[in-house]
């Protein structure tokens, strides 16, 4: 759905002049990454949670202002709303995993889970509002027969509409981008918490234990920040609505993941500017 | 449907929203000259000034069909913009222009990713892009410097010292006990420390996306969509003038509290104002009477 109704202008396929450069660009901050003192590693981790997160939003069942109408499948919001609930929440269970462990494999699981689980009671909770109380049935409009299911889709939908509800493949396409998304957002906040532990106490001279707040609300913030970003590249991929894995739209995907790996690479090395020394 | 294009230009707009936030914002260092933090406000004027910028650039990169809604501009704004303005404080006096050079870069970047490796292709792309992560930037910047008095990091992160006192080993002369004193400072109640940054990131974008998002369609005009900016950053400005209250003392966040009040009573009367200009018919609903029974 277009803000204005200006048609989206935006081009098929890879740009591979645009594609090359933005590659030059997470290379340089990769080495300027290097260069600077610091690891490399946790900007390697930041970088492919980034693109998990471009990858897994693609997955998420998008509608829209049309779905709320009822005109076209999915949830009825932005993928920038519905990637930060999905992401966020698997993060913020992410971080709490992760403090309550220590573990990294179960921090980063507890994330994907809990993006799972949010974007699972998010599709439940919508597909019972549109069965029950809009009264639409699930119909796809882009595919004939469901992949998973074999339900069969155009006996249910309604004529002049793109199809409604969300059928089984979108809502598994949900639950499975939730997973990815929050995997790849508690990813960048282990990396950043772990770069602020170590970096912290040296620049603000203070001891591990007084410094934890401050970390954790930084990577925090950064993560939601990194998080936003993403999504909204991920968003202009799609332009606006899609309605699952099964989607023509899906294809897009690869300039999606190199994108938002660039975007992360960039603003990975930036965050990593807070704890250079420059003496003030 | 074409956005209006408004009796103030695109450039007009940037150079006074730009200078109005970073004067706005280093104003609040008179908090440091003189000792009192009652200039903080300064620092919510400009922020206001940011958004009222920021909703005009998002009409005009909405207008070319991004596929998206208008929410999405609001939240890669505030994303990108919070980068920039952490990184950005740590440079002590100069902290409002770095602040805004790197978020120009950022938004730089990420309008090249956009245009050319997701191939959106749309012109005016990487240039919206950078101007709307600088308002991103100038916006949180101003809003933690009226919630704090500071635009520098060990200001936002630091909420206060404690002592820590140990006996000394050794007696003093005269056999008195002695002490070490060490001062720690302590993070956890400060702006960032205390994650109310992260108030200020949620309510400034979503006052950066509101108004065009509320104006938009065949009508709009530009003086109205800017009005509606203006009321909704008097809106935020009275969220944060709350928030500072945990972190001025009284005087000052009751200054900041008076004027957000008073800026959005006046930029809302004037809002409503040009909505009934602008309106074919006004309804001054009333509630619908129940006669009784069906009907």
């Amino acid at each position: 759905m277009s803000a204005l109704g200006g048609k989206a202008a935006g081009g098929e396929g890879m740009n591979p002049t645009g594609t090359v450069v933005g590659i030059v660009i997470l290379l340089v901050s990769i080495a300027a990454t290097y260069a600077l003192g610091f690891s490399i590693v946790p900007l390697i981790g930041i970088i492919i949670g980034g693109a998990l997160i471009g990858f897994g939003v693609h997955f998420v069942p998008v509608g829209g202002a049309p779905a709320a109408m009822g005109q076209a499948p999915g949830i009825a919001t932005g993928v920038a709303m519905l990637a930060a609930g999905a992401g966020l929440a698997g993060l913020f269970g992410g971080a709490w995993a992760y403090e309550a462990t220590g573990d990294f494999a179960v921090a980063v699981a507890g994330g994907a889970v809990g993006g799972g689980l949010m974007m699972a009671i998010t599709c439940l909770m919508v597909n019972v509002t549109y069965v029950y109380a809009m009264g639409n049935p699930a119909a796809s409009g882009k595919i004939a027969k469901d992949p998973i299911t074999g339900d069969t889709f155009p006996e249910y939908k309604s004529q002049g509409t793109e199809g409604h509800g969300l059928p089984f493949i979108s809502f598994f396409g949900g639950v499975v981008g939730g997973f990815i998304a929050g995997l790849g957002g508690t990813l960048i906040y282990i990396e950043l918490l772990d770069v602020y532990h170590a970096g912290l106490p040296a620049i603000m001279q203070a001891d591990a234990a007084t410094i934890e707040p401050l970390a954790v609300s930084l990577a925090g913030i950064f993560a939601i920040g990194f998080f936003l970003v993403n999504a909204v590249l991920a968003a202009y991929n799609i332009t606006g609505t899609i309605e699952g894995p099964h989607d023509p739209k899906f294809k897009r995907v690869p300039r999606a993941i190199i994108g938002c790996a660039v975007a992360s690479a960039f603003c990975g090395l930036v965050s990593m500017l807070i704890i250079l020394n420059t003496g003030m | 449907m074409e956005a209006s294009a408004g009796a103030i230009s695109e450039n007009t707009l940037m150079i006074y929203g730009i200078v109005v936030a970073l004067v706005g914002t280093y104003l609040t260092y008179l908090n440091v000259v003189t000792g009192i933090a009652v200039f903080s406000f300064f620092g919510g004027i400009g922020a206001i000034a940011a958004i009222w910028w920021g909703s005009d650039t998002i009409k005009h990169l909405c207008s070319y069909g991004l596929g998206t809604g208008v929410p999405s501009a609001g939240m890669v704004a505030f994303g990108a913009g919070a980068i920039a303005m952490i990184a950005g404080t740590k440079f002590g006096i100069a902290s409002p222009i770095v602040t805004l050079i790197l978020a120009a870069i950022i938004g730089a970047v990420i309008g090249y990713i956009a245009n050319n490796v997701i191939n959106m292709n749309i012109p005016v792309m990487i240039f919206s892009l950078m101007k709307l992560s600088m308002v991103g930037a100038l916006t949180m910047l101003g809003f933690a410097a009226m919630c704090t008095g500071t635009f520098m990091f060990n200001g936002l992160v630091i909420g206060g010292m404690t002592l820590s006192m140990e006996p000394a080993a050794q007696a003093a002369a005269g056999g008195a006990q002695t002490f070490m004193v060490t001062i720690i400072p302590e993070f956890a109640g400060s702006l960032i420390g205390g994650s109310a940054l992260a108030v200020i990131f949620f309510i400034g974008a979503i006052a950066l996306q509101h108004p065009f998002n509320a104006c938009l369609g065949p009508n709009e005009s530009q003086d109205r969509t800017l009005m509606l900016a203006i009321e909704v950053g008097f809106l935020s400005m009275f969220v944060v003038a709350v928030m500072s209250f945990a972190f001025l003392d009284m005087v000052s966040a009751a200054v900041g509290l008076l004027i957000a009040l008073l800026g959005w009573f006046f930029s809302y009367r004037k809002y409503i104002a040009y909505s009934k200009r602008d309106a074919y018919a006004w309804l001054d609903a009333k509630p619908i009477v129940e006669v009784g029974g069906d009907q």
